[in-house]
């Protein structure tokens, strides 16, 4: 396993500098440039301030410049943000979305398996049924909905949780952005663990498990579930970087400051380098995390071999 | 149930994680004020900011030679007088006995090292063209100069001597602007350019302390300030919220005080259910769309009037917007100070059909028909209100057989296609830096370069404005401003829309909340009914 995890981390670097590269090459074929705006600076003072960042070099350059400044940890200074450097507009926010991500990762994945077993348990009934027309409706209702409708529910109606803000992550004020960021994970999650557990359930390790006289709950717990939840874990990889690098709507709705609202407004207002340092983290954590994932499905499923 | 206790014990787990900062609750005892400020500043820094939500921020801390009293007038504030030459050219200021929060004296020369730094051009600062006037600024800023060849100076500790190249009567308006606030030169020096992360100091009403990027800023007043008794609020929390209808279910709620911005179409409803809330109040700014001078068939002044005749302004503004909006048919918005505005056109008071026939009737005269029509596109940006008016005006067009299309841009797009002139018809606004007719006209002079849209050249209009600029009678220098603005209008290398309106939704147990057309209100003023 040592070896695989060393040669993953090997192969992740070279695809991380094709990221950063593409990435780097396509935010500057955008146009237009961090400078420009409704209020537009006279010719002078914006050549001045293209050249203070260095924007007056050849883009090769500046590549060169760029990558060898990433290479020594220093992701530059924001360029909307002008106290701030990259590595604090990440520092200041990534914690929001990490404990906002994981608290919807949690919610969703307890939920959803819950959901997916017993839908599975009960094939073709009402309960399969429901849960299934809920996922189905998890999925397509999108989050710029079901937000302001549980704001208009939760908060201004019933008067139950704050309509927005952080308030340093209290839980009245956590309540509502993690339902909605966990609410189509749930329904991911429930139709992944069904089919899987459906599958699982017809196996021969299953019949033999229950032919050995176990127990239904040891036999859909130990035996069939763990197998189930290889494709999840497969999903929950991307998924999961999603989760924790923000969301821009619940975020907005929710006056939230994560993440994923700055990785938007800064591509909008062309801010290079607070896109390409959260490209940065995106694509370390798509890496890491599919690894993780890796590393589960070998854990929870014995056929799957590592090499 | 189980899988309920579960969900529940792990979100405890992840609170107790979560990251600890000061509380954004209100301390027992004290008076708070929790504003929704629409976005982060870029920086707090006096001499780089640049817009109104940085000012909101900066100018509760900073304070410049005036200041703003309760409606946005012109007071004293670390000046507590001042005198000009007779020629109007050299301005002499003094100043009180002020001090930084940090004990330090205010003084004359933290002035001069604050106008000094504003143009210096390793600063970098986006606003230094706004102080061209001041003797020697343009020189100093281009690093034609040094600093010291910038006229202002330190007299003494307590007195500051301004030269300008021409008359400013203005100036009073600009001493309050962000640009000619001081500058604490014994912390600037000392930390250099990140002095603002972790050694804020300020000379105004209240002291910056806490600044957590998207979540919120945090000062306390400044018991050092002059009139620091006088001062109700003790902690203010500017919250970026850019989504104004979940600003405005926050106000609703108590969980803020105020908002700067309400959504345009929900005011008429807020004036039934809240009316105390709702502040709305005319904003010194004008939208307005530019034709582009090398477009053949837009050279022709009489198409360029059709086209501006035949927009139903009363439509968009009562209909569309609802915001309390008026239909502009000048650049200049009423109630600009130092001005009269101009007359507007006889044909903005016609019925609407009568306007359609008269621009029909100038378009065929001009060569375009039904057999022939006038063909234009019209790029915006595509952000709610220009997609709503610039459909709107596509809609008004087409009813006198213009071919109008529309392409809707990102704005960073929509602006570059502006400054290389890449269109037929742009849509634009402009927010006045100061309370003054020259902060619009200016736009439209010939050495404007590209912000002048519709590359208007007039030597005429330009030589009335110089004009305006060298005379120090202000009932004549606004006659000539005005005679400018008129002779623009008639030109019309562009056609205004409407006149932006500042919505304010305020809880009304807020008291010293003031309507004016700088939309400025100190929070000093204000204070929390028991």
């Amino acid at each position: 396993m040592l070896g695989l995890i060393a040669r993953r981390l090997f192969t992740a670097l070279p695809t991380l500098f094709l990221v950063i590269t593409a990435a780097f090459f396509m935010m500057r074929a955008a146009p237009g440039n961090p400078f420009q705006g409704e209020r537009q600076l006279p010719p002078e003072i914006e050549a001045r301030v293209m050249a203070k960042y260095g924007f007056d070099r050849p883009l090769i350059v500046q590549y060169g410049t760029y990558i060898a400044d990433v290479a020594h940890g220093d992701l530059g200074p924001s360029l909307k943000y002008k106290d701030k450097s990259v590595g604090d507009v990440l520092k200041e926010n990534f914690g929001v979305s990490l404990v906002l991500g994981l608290s919807a990762l949690i919610v969703a994945g307890v939920t959803g398996i819950a959901l997916g077993i017993a839908a599975a348990l009960r094939q073709n009934r009402p309960a399969d049924y429901l849960v299934m027309a809920v996922a189905v409706a998890g999925v397509c209702v999108p989050t710029f909905v079901t937000a302001p409708l549980l704001v208009l529910l939760f908060a201004s109606t019933l008067q139950w949780l704050p309509n927005a803000g952080w308030n340093n992550g209290t839980l009245p004020n956590l309540i509502l952005p993690v339902a909605v960021l966990a609410l189509p994970q749930i329904a991911i999650i429930s139709r992944l663990v069904r089919a899987g557990m459906i599958e699982s359930q017809r196996s021969n390790f299953v019949r033999t498990a229950r032919a050995k006289g176990l127990p239904d709950w040891r036999v859909v717990l130990r035996h069939a579930l763990p197998p189930a939840l290889i494709p999840l874990v497969s999903y929950l990889g991307p998924a999961c970087a999603g989760l924790l690098t923000g969301s821009l709507i619940v975020e907005r709705v929710f006056a939230l400051p994560g993440l994923g609202k700055f990785f938007v407004i800064s591509a909008l207002q062309r801010d290079y380098t607070v896109v390409m340092g959260m490209v940065i983290v995106y694509a370390a954590l798509i890496l890491a995390l599919n690894l993780l994932s890796d590393l589960i499905a070998a854990a929870l499923d014995p056929r799957v071999r590592l090499s | 149930m189980r899988a309920a206790v579960l969900i529940l014990a792990a979100m405890l787990v992840l609170v107790g994680c979560s990251p600890k900062g000061s509380t954004a609750a209100c301390a027992p005892a004290r008076t708070c004020l929790r504003m929704g400020n629409g976005a982060d500043p870029a920086t707090i820094d006096p001499q780089k900011i640049n817009g109104v939500e940085e000012d909101n921020i900066v100018g509760s801390a900073m304070m410049g030679l005036t200041t703003e009293d309760v409606n946005g007038n012109v007071i004293p504030g670390i000046a507590t007088r001042w005198e000009t030459s007779p020629d109007g050219l050299i301005w002499t200021f003094h100043l009180r006995d002020a001090k930084w929060s940090d004990g330090f004296p205010v003084t004359a020369d933290d002035f001069v090292f604050g106008l000094r730094r504003l143009l210096d051009p390793k600063t970098v600062a986006e606003y230094g063209y706004l102080l061209y006037f001041i003797r020697g600024a343009q020189a100093v800023n281009e690093g034609k100069a040094p600093l010291e060849a910038l006229g202002v100076m330190a007299l003494d500790a307590h007195t500051l001597q301004i030269k300008l190249l021409h008359p400013a009567p203005y100036l009073l308006q600009l001493t309050k602007h962000q640009t000619m606030y001081p500058a604490p030169r014994h912390i600037v020096e000392r930390y250099g350019e990140t002095w603002t992360k972790d050694h804020y100091v300020s000379d105004g009403p209240y002291v910056i302390q806490t600044w957590k990027l998207g979540d919120y800023i945090h000062a306390t007043k400044n018991p050092l300030f002059f009139d620091a008794n006088n001062v109700c609020i003790d902690d203010i929390y500017f919250y970026p919220i850019s989504d104004s209808i979940s600003a405005e279910r926050r106000v609703r709620r108590g969980e803020l005080d105020w908002n700067i911005d309400i959504q345009s179409n929900r005011i008429a409803r807020l004036r039934k259910e809240i009316p105390d809330y709702v502040h709305t109040n005319t904003w010194l700014g004008t939208t307005y769309i530019a034709f582009n001078a090398q477009v053949a068939s837009l050279k022709d002044k009489r198409v360029r009037h059709a086209l501006s005749m035949a927009i139903d302004r009363d439509f968009m503004t009562k209909k569309l917007l609802r915001g309390g909006q008026s239909s502009a048919y000048s650049f200049t918005p009423p109630g600009v100070a130092n001005y009269t505005p101009v007359q507007v056109p006889p044909w903005s008071s016609w019925p609407y059909e009568a306007r359609q026939a008269e621009a029909r009737r100038l378009l065929a005269a001009a060569g375009f028909g039904p057999g022939h029509p006038l063909k234009i596109e019209i790029t915006h940006r595509n952000t709610p209100d220009p997609s709503l008016i610039m459909s709107a005006i596509q809609s008004d067009w087409t009813s006198i057989g213009v071919q109008v299309s529309l392409a809707p841009e990102e704005g960073q797009i929509a602006y570059q296609s502006y400054r290389s002139r890449a269109f037929q018809i742009a849509d634009a606004g402009w927010i006045a830096d100061y309370n003054d007719p020259k902060s619009f006209l200016d736009q439209l002079q010939s050495k404007t370069g590209t912000m002048n849209y519709g590359d208007y050249n007039n030597p005429a209009y330009d030589s009335l404005l110089d004009q305006a600029d060298h005379e120090n009678d202000i009932a004549k220098r606004a006659a000539l401003l005005a005679r400018a603005e008129a002779l623009m209008l008639d030109d019309a290398p562009f056609v205004p829309i409407y006149f932006y309106v500042s919505k304010n939704l305020l809880n009304p147990n807020i008291t010293g909340f003031g309507p004016n057309i700088a939309d400025r209100h100190r929070i000093r003023w204000m204070c929390v009914k028991s």
